[in-house]
């Protein structure tokens, strides 16, 4: 390979990953803070697919995509209170609840999908969410386009990103809500409610996981099929804990899964004799190497997963 | 000062305070007063509801009946929050602490003064004004999993401080500090008084309450037993409102014994990281119907030589004989079985099964023989009967044998445990710390239960940090030292002073 060539391909890894990794860094963002209050969501899998249905739904027959990412996200939030409602409230095991949100959303998604459409027929398409190309600044030559040509929602997560990440580490209630991850008695003890900020984390990792989906669906596939998502939630868990509950560094996370898929796509059509599923193997592979090397340095808030019961 | 202090309004009063558990009546309609600028012991034994009164006016439970007046004014206590507004703080013996955060987070949790931004300068400005004020120096930026008992406490009371805090709440404040840090406490506590501050400090060690606090309530069993100012109180109407009888410190009543069969251990050592020997060489006899106490420093080695000896780790070199059969090489089911019973140090870990009921954990060690099982299966009545002898012969404060292990009170789980080793007539008992944390009516009954099963021919191995109880108890006592046994002294030859050198690490000519 000569030098252009090279430069071309990681080119097209820079245009690529980012939305690529858009889908599973939404779900991560919202995991992230569902963990850092110590609600561990198994579910996200299945709240994806629920987006993602849903988005494809409200686009397809309302032609409205802003109304359509507005739903997903409204679904998401719909299984985050489920969530909440299941894990706070009702104090069920968090790993049980996760997995079988997972299902309900795995199964659910899938049904609406084949009343709908049937199964047979060809799959409904939407036109994929449009990119903004920031005139002049996205003809800069190789950075040009990764950084001024996304699509508009690219460009909302990462201002999500910087918010949440401020909220987090420099605010009182982002300190409020990792006590309460840490050890929500002495939040309690402190004056501050344990659950909610639960219930405000559930919301908003629901809401995250929704639209993420709806980001799959309508800005890279334009249409809908059954597994869509097809484990990208649970990567979208893993990050977390290689991102160690930083915002930034999950995001750094997610970007790295997005190049390797981009690599993936490409190397298919350069070496097509390894078989394809090998290359569909390798983003998973890779995000598990990068949780085998981070993960047994990683410390998860010390009440991940553990229910709050008062006076105890 | 006193007279002054007699004619004030109390800050605090709770009136009639009733609170049940499912369980227990841990508070009984009791009236308590707090004045200004004093320190109020509230005393009790294990389980008397000295915590759970605090508790109450922090706003963590709420009572089934009963009134709280702050400065006169008749209040509702909602939540811990409330009880800040009214400048109540409470330091708890687990301490409210996040250890992965560091000192100006750990302020900052839930500050009222604080709107969205975390401004750190603010709060550590207030904060070096408060240290500066009361005497109380911490590293602002230290993260708690690095710091001692001492330094997180002291956080803790800066914690309350910088909350506004006019009445401070400790709940046994000295359980895990050195001398040294109990000594500087005691200095800040007077410090604070001085400066206007009312303190509560809950305790059941009485040399505590003379030297330091100025009045003095004491609970039995939910219900107020006594009031008055230390200084006209006399010790002994303390301890037997306490307790509710006259505690006869005397000598045991030690049998001449003459059994045969013993505990014989030879060259055993155990290894820790890196080939280190953690216990080394360690060879002695136990013989049936004396007591022998191993005196140590915590981490000399006696924690795993005890662990070593039922079995719990696996001793790398040695032999261990009992009754001459050797059991080295045995699991711990047929230890216990030949007749070696364990009360281990970590009685919530190690003693019970926390979420079983006592009838179940009373059969840990025997569930598999008679009479406990019948035909296979469970024989519950001779379960619950066992467990209903240990209930009532060690006078454990529990409803029921169905009561859950978890449900009773440290010092109530620790008299369960001893009576359930002892009555299952073991012929050898390896005993950790057995009357840590009990108060001094449940003390002086686990040690007077030890002394009758040697009496009546059991052997039994006692490592105690308290070496007034290894004195008092032991036949013989054998110093430890890093592995080693580096002294041993028989009964009528006990000098603490000597034992005491040998614990750390002096060699004696």
């Amino acid at each position: 390979m000569n030098e252009s060539l090279i430069l071309l391909l990681i080119e097209t890894i820079l245009i690529g990953m980012v939305p690529r990794a858009m889908p599973i860094f939404s779900a991560a963002l919202g995991e992230t803070v569902d963990q850092s209050a110590g609600i561990l969501n198994l579910g996200v899998e299945g709240m994806m697919l629920m987006g993602a249905i849903t988005g494809l739904l409200v686009d397809y027959y309302y032609h409205n995509i802003v109304f359509a990412f507005l739903a997903a996200g409204a679904v998401g939030i719909l299984f985050g209170a489920i969530h909440g409602v299941l894990v706070i409230t009702m104090k069920l095991d968090q790993t049980v609840i996760g997995t079988a949100l997972w299902f309900v959303g795995w199964g659910l998604s899938g049904v609406i999908y084949a009343a709908i459409f049937g199964i047979s027929s060809a799959p409904p398409t939407v036109q994929t969410l449009g990119h903004i190309y920031i005139p002049y600044l996205s003809s800069i030559p190789f950075f040009g386009r990764f950084i001024f040509g996304e699509d508009p929602l690219v460009y909302i997560l990462i201002v999500t990103l910087i918010v949440v990440d401020y909220f987090l580490f420099h605010t009182k209630q982002g300190l409020n809500l990792r006590t309460v991850g840490q050890d929500p008695r002495v939040a309690e003890i402190m004056g501050v409610n344990p659950y909610l900020y639960r219930y405000a984390a559930v919301i908003f990792g629901g809401l995250m996981a929704g639209i993420g989906g709806a980001y799959l669906s309508l800005a890279i596939v334009g249409s809908f099929y059954f597994d869509l998502t097809a484990g990208m939630g649970f990567i979208a868990v893993a990050l977390v804990y290689f991102g160690k509950w930083k915002p930034w560094r999950v995001f750094a996370g997610t970007l790295i899964f997005g190049a390797v898929y981009v690599f993936y796509f490409m190397m298919e059509n350069i070496y097509p004799k390894i078989p394809y599923e090998f290359y569909q193997m390798l983003p998973y592979v890779v995000t598990l190497i990068m949780i085998l090397i981070i993960g047994t340095k990683a410390r998860a808030p010390a009440s991940l997963a553990l229910p709050y019961v008062k006076g105890e | 000062m006193n007279m002054e202090k007699s004619i004030k309004e109390p800050i605090v009063k709770m009136e009639g305070i009733v609170k049940t558990f499912p369980n227990v009546v841990a508070n009984d309609g009791i009236d308590f007063e707090i004045y200004p600028k004093e320190i109020h012991a509230l005393l009790g034994e294990n389980g008397a509801g000295k915590t759970t009164l605090m508790n109450i006016l922090y706003g963590l439970y709420k009572p089934d009946r009963g009134t709280i007046y702050i400065y006169g004014k008749k209040v509702n206590i909602r939540n811990p929050s409330d009880a800040q507004k009214l400048g109540i703080g409470m330091v708890h013996q687990h301490f409210s602490l996040i250890p992965y955060f560091n000192v100006l987070e750990n302020i900052s949790i839930g500050l009222k003064e604080l709107k969205i931004n975390l401004n750190t300068n603010k709060i550590k400005e207030k904060l070096d004004r408060i240290m500066q004020e009361y005497g109380l120096q911490v590293d602002p930026e230290k993260k708690i999993e690095e710091m001692s008992v001492g330094e997180m406490q002291r956080v803790e009371i800066l914690k309350l401080l910088f909350r506004g805090a006019n009445i401070l709440i400790l709940d046994e404040p000295t359980s895990a500090l050195t001398p040294q840090e109990v000594e500087e406490l005691f200095k800040s506590l007077k410090s604070l008084v001085n400066q206007d501050k009312s303190i509560v400090i809950i305790t059941h060690k009485l040399y505590e309450v003379f030297e330091i606090s100025d009045r003095i309530t004491v609970l039995r069993k939910g219900k107020v037993t006594y009031k008055g100012f230390t200084k006209d109180t006399e010790q002994e109407a303390l301890v037997e409102a306490m307790v509710g009888r006259n505690v006869v410190f005397e000598e045991f009543n030690r049998k001449e014994t003459n059994y045969t069969g013993s505990l014989k251990v030879i060259g055993l050592t155990v290894y820790g990281k890196g080939k280190i020997p953690i216990v080394n060489k360690v060879s002695f006899e136990l013989k049936r119907g004396e007591i022998l106490g191993i005196a140590a420093v915590a981490g000399n080695g006696e924690k795993e030589l005890i662990d070593a000896l039922f079995g719990l780790i696996k001793a790398n070199e040695g032999k261990i004989f009992l009754d001459d059969k050797q059991i080295d090489n045995k699991p711990t089911k047929t230890r216990t079985q030949l007749g070696l019973s364990y009360i281990p140090g970590e009685r919530l870990t190690r003693g019970v099964a926390a979420g079983l009921s006592l009838s179940f954990n009373s059969i840990l060690h025997d569930h598999w023989s008679d009479p406990y099982i019948k035909n296979s299966l469970l024989n519950e009545n001779e379960i619950r009967k066992f467990a209903r002898k240990i209930i009532s012969s060690f006078y454990v404060n529990a409803n029921s044998e169905e009561t859950l292990a978890k449900q009773l009170s440290g010092g109530n789980i620790q008299k369960f445990i001893v009576g359930r080793e002892i009555l299952r007539e073991p012929k050898y008992i390896l005993a950790v710390n057995p009357t840590s944390g009990l108060d001094v009516g449940a003390t002086q009954m686990v040690r007077q239960a030890l002394i009758e099963m040697r009496n009546s021919g059991a052997g039994i191995l006692l490592s105690s940090e308290d070496l007034d109880e290894l004195v008092s108890l032991s036949d013989r006592i054998i110093v430890m030292y890093k592995g080693e046994i580096v002294g041993s002294f028989k009964r009528g030859e006990f000098d603490k002073l000597r034992i005491g050198s040998l614990m750390m690490g002096k060699k004696l000519n």
